[in-house]
């Protein structure tokens, strides 16, 4: 017989019916018209019990090759840097877990604090005064951002409907962008880079006028490009400048807000939760004031109950799907909160010197890496002239795709080939990636691994 | 009271991390000096001890579906099974990156599969994707599709998408975010599917109704099988919300109904718990004509080979590329987390998956009658019962109440009993949703509660509208904070912490 342990009233469905005066589960669907009804009963496997899910679950899943279980110099946006135990342990707790949106504050102040404390952290970190409790991920931030700016800015601006995207935007995430603005009639125009990998101010100025303009810092080849600091005010006020960050690199590098980012949105998984095969992550979003009524998004505010003492709520709720219908914002409705609380509490546990630090071990990780690399007779800088945060592109003697595969069987992920987030590019460029859990050791063993494959290339 | 800005810590107290492995000094000063951080971000320091009370103390001033009973309407908010947790805690899940290659995703990718093949088959849907993270983004995927549908056949002049006016706001907002104009028809005076209001409407201009059933009024619309037929004659194509799929499940489908393309919410029929408002995952099923414009990549597979150990199934997976993909909603394969725990629920069901549908709705009309039913010397006390949001027979998940009487016997409204109900320990349901319905009030008790917890909310509720009208107007009285003021909130907006 077929168990099933999650149904409390399984056995009582008699006891049940004839409370209602019904005689079978078919009355219950009695309204179903006959000719829409499915006969055949679905073509599944039985139940499992808990244990059988647990086991099959244990050895799916082991099939799978975790990135922090050899030596891994994948990263290109997502990062298996640690968690520290308690996010998680904390996070999961069942109040927090199984709780829905908080449209009752009186019995949510919980999530809603946290969220509030949050928004502050975003802030702090980018430099922006406002931020929401979470978009999806950073490709559908970047691209909420750009249909924001349009409708903040594109009464005063002379590019009606038309903003500027760096060339070094991977494809996976331009695809997210051009699905998200094509239907309000958005043209996206791109902006290319020099040969150092950095943004060509000279190019830019073509954008001013326009909309908006996204770029990312660090970029797509871990560059830490000068020139968009001088972005802004080469664009004017009409023009929003839209940053997307490694928020690791924050440590360290100066907070965009503060170079005169009108938006600032990118990825935060690394504060709070592994890659986890792409998601649940959460993407951060945070603009100026002049944004805040445009902005997509769920927002806490503070406010006090009828008794005077300090309360959170949601707010400026006028902008979302739910009252305003197709005149939202954005059609977001749930988000990455659980994901977001995650990365409070990481955040929070760091403190703002322990980020420093923690941005410190990526840098020196990348830049030992890159020197040890580079010492590789065959193996070259991509972009000698430019400065890298925790990731850089090397030129290989052979293709990229090929010393992966080498490289793999003897149990090394030497990075990502640059073929894979820009098709056009050379094949034999590599990114490589660095973390706070990259070792000496790593480092040594990608070194002999690369060595080895460029000999056995010659040979 | 708990607040982190209060913390302020010493320096040294923070979370300790090992040496960096090269020198930091020469590390910082690699970043251009114009890149440098000039100003640390400023939130206090604060140590483990200090953070786990704070965090602790914050869920305990939160309510979840293991506080107590969550009748939260349309978000079908069930238990959540604990071993889903454990699992996605293992490394093989936690600790991987999407694009590493597909020989180190095998077992992930075993299970999008089965979930692909899964979630086809419960809702009649020839391909599915699990790409898209939340209901609304799977709404926008599919009209997306249905749009290139639209532009490959030379019909790129349909640029109107229909919707009932009791529809969620996510559907006219994510056919908007397509570029659509929208139709909202009336529904019909038992605020069922009106079909002469959809006849009206429809044509050479129509790209898709969007619509879900049974309705956010809780009842199957009988005239589904018609109104699929109308929209399909004039050229446009149906789309099935998927948010109240968990009435359904094994009795009927969307397939059957006649519809194109469909979403599912793996965070209220599948479990994924919603945490405080996401992750969510959204995945969509379509039926063959649209499938070659889903977004990339999707899982397929081949039998595996002489030494393809992959799963350990027998099988080699690979990620596809539909012909004419839209490209990406997401930029990685989606929300993988919440698909492995939704596969992990959904094990726990199998092919019983019926039963679990069949419990919902068993669940919602015997709370129903519980509610419509009191005793004689019950009903005595009750200021005035509530109307049924619709007259039916048999609802299915939920049911939609209208406090209208009580408003006009005391002047307490469905906002008063809900927040109410928070005092007697549980979530209120959901409020002022359906428009249609007026001082609505949107139960749905799910499969996961027992016959105990549904008799005493029934009871709860009784009491709740047999009180003196000043206790329910000036609700709730015992929980973390009263009533909060949402309209101050509104119009001082302090969204974070002040500078110091």
């Amino acid at each position: 017989m077929d168990m099933v342990d999650q149904l409390p009233n399984l056995g009582r469905e008699s006891e049940m019916l004839s409370a209602m005066g019904l005689n079978s589960m078919d009355d219950l669907f009695s309204d179903i018209p006959k000719a829409v009804q499915r006969s055949a009963p679905l073509d599944l496997p039985p139940p499992q019990t808990e244990e059988e899910i647990w086991r099959d679950a244990q050895r799916l899943l082991s099939s799978n090759v975790p990135v922090n279980s050899r030596p891994s110099f994948i990263g290109a946006g997502l990062y298996a840097n640690h968690v520290p135990a308690m996010v998680p342990m904390l996070a999961t707790r069942g109040e927090f877990l199984t709780s829905y949106t908080p449209y009752q504050p009186e019995v949510s102040q919980g999530m809603l604090q946290a969220m509030w404390e949050f928004q502050t952290m975003i802030s702090e970190l980018v430099g922006l005064p406002v931020a929401n409790v979470s978009m999806y991920d950073a490709s559908t931030a970047a691209a909420e951002a750009l249909t924001t700016a349009v409708r903040v800015l594109n009464r005063k601006v002379e590019q009606k409907d038309t903003v500027y995207v760096s060339e070094l935007v991977p494809e996976h995430r331009f695809s997210v962008i051009q699905n998200y603005t094509q239907g309000g009639g958005i043209e996206v125009k791109r902006l290319p880079h020099r040969e150092d990998g950095c943004l060509d101010m000279e190019a830019a100025k073509v954008a001013t006028g326009s909309c908006a303009v996204y770029v990312e810092q660090p970029n797509a080849f871990g560059i830490a490009d000068e020139g968009i600091t001088l972005l802004k005010n080469m664009l004017g006020e009409n023009t929003a400048l839209i940053v997307g960050v490694n928020v690791v690199s924050l440590g360290l590098m100066e907070a965009p807000g503060h170079y005169g980012a009108d938006i600032v949105v990118g990825e935060g998984q690394p504060f709070g939760i592994g890659p986890t095969g792409g998601g649940p992550i959460y993407g951060i979003f945070a603009c100026k004031q002049a944004f805040i009524r445009q902005m997509p998004g769920r927002i806490v505010g503070l406010s006090h109950d009828s008794d005077g003492q300090r309360a959170f709520t949601l707010t400026l709720s006028t902008r979302e799907q739910h009252i305003r219908r197709h005149r939202a914002t954005s059609n977001i409705c749930s988000n990455e909160t659980l994901i977001a609380l995650m990365g409070a509490m990481h955040m929070a546990l760091l403190g703002p010197s322990g980020l420093e630090i923690l941005s410190t071990r990526n840098a020196a990780a990348a830049m030992l890496a890159e020197e040890k690399l580079l010492e590789i007779k065959g193996v070259n800088a991509a972009h000698p002239e430019s400065t890298h945060f925790n990731e850089f592109v090397i030129r290989l003697p052979g293709s990229a795709d090929d010393l992966c595969q080498h490289l793999d069987r003897r149990g090394i992920t030497p990075g990502l080939p640059i073929e894979i987030l820009f098709p056009d590019m050379s094949n034999n460029l590599l990114l490589v990636s660095c973390t706070d859990q990259t070792s000496e050791g790593d480092i040594t063993a990608l070194v002999a691994g690369i060595s080895g494959w460029i000999e056995e290339v010659k040979a | 009271m708990s607040d982190i800005f209060a913390f302020n810590g010493s320096q040294e107290a923070g979370y300790a991390q090992p040496a960096p492995i090269a020198d930091p000094d020469l590390a910082k000063a690699r970043i251009p000096a114009s890149l440098r951080r000039a100003e640390r971000a400023g939130w206090p320091t604060a140590s483990e001890p200090e953070l786990v009370r704070h965090y602790t103390w914050l869920s305990q001033r939160n309510f979840g579906i293991d506080t107590g009973f969550y009748p939260l309407g349309s978000c079908t908010m069930k238990h959540n099974p604990r071993v889903n947790e454990r699992i996605v805690q293992l490394a093989g899940i936690n600790d991987i990156h999407p694009l590493a290659p597909a020989h180190h995703l095998q077992g992930l990718m075993a299970i999008y599969y089965e979930m692909q093949e899964m979630l086809g088959h419960c809702a009649g849907m020839d391909e599915v994707t699990l790409q898209p993270v939340a209901g609304a983004q799977g709404e926008f995927t599919a009209i997306r599709c249905i749009q290139e549908y639209h532009r490959s056949i030379g019909h790129s002049h349909r640029d109107k998408v229909i919707v009932p006016d009791s529809a969620h706001g996510t559907n006219p907002a994510s056919a908007a975010m397509c570029g659509y104009s929208i139709i909202e028809i009336p529904s019909g005076e038992d605020g069922r599917l009106d079909l002469d209001a959809l006849r009206a409407v429809v044509g050479d201009d129509t790209a898709a109704m969007m619509i879900t059933n049974p309705s956010t009024l809780g009842v199957f619309e009988p005239d589904i099988a018609e109104a699929t037929q109308i929209v399909h004659e004039a050229g446009g194509q149906m789309y099935y919300d998927g948010a109240n799929f968990n009435a359904i499940i094994g009795r009927t489908n969307p397939g059957l109904m006649g519809f194109d393309a469909v979403h599912y919410n793996l965070h209220k029929t599948f479990s994924q718990p919603h945490g405080g408002g996401g992750p969510g995952s959204g995945p969509i099923g379509v039926k063959s004509h649209l499938a070659e414009f889903l977004p990339t990549p999707i899982v397929g597979r081949r039998p595996s080979e002489e030494g393809e150990i992959g799963a350990g199934d027998g099988w080699w997976y690979t990620w596809e590329e539909p012909a004419n993909s839209i490209g990406k909603v997401h930029q990685w394969h989606g929300n993988a987390g919440a698909v492995v725990r939704s596969w992990a629920f959904y094990r726990r069901y199998g092919r019983d998956l019926t039963t679990m549908s069949e419990h919902a709705v068993l669940n919602a009309n015997y709370l129903r009658h519980r509610i419509m039913n009191p005793s004689p010397e019950v009903r005595e006390k009750i200021h005035a019962m509530p109307l049924d949001g619709c007259p039916a027979d048999v609802v299915k998940h939920e049911f939609t109440l209208s406090m209208t009487p009580l408003v006009d016997a005391i002047g307490a409204n469905g906002k008063d009993v809900a927040k109410r109900l928070l005092d007697y320990g549980y979530m209120s349901p959901t409020l002022y949703f359906p428009m249609i319905v007026p001082e609505c009030l949107m139960v749905e008790p799910t499969e996961t509660e027992s016959k105990e917890a549904l008799d005493q909310f029934a009871k709860d509720f009784h009491s709740v509208i047999s009180e003196d009208p000043e206790i329910l107007t000036t609700a709730p009285h015992t929980t973390d904070v009263k009533r909060v003021d949402e309209v101050w909130a509104a119009r001082n907006l302090i969204l974070r912490h002040p500078k110091e």
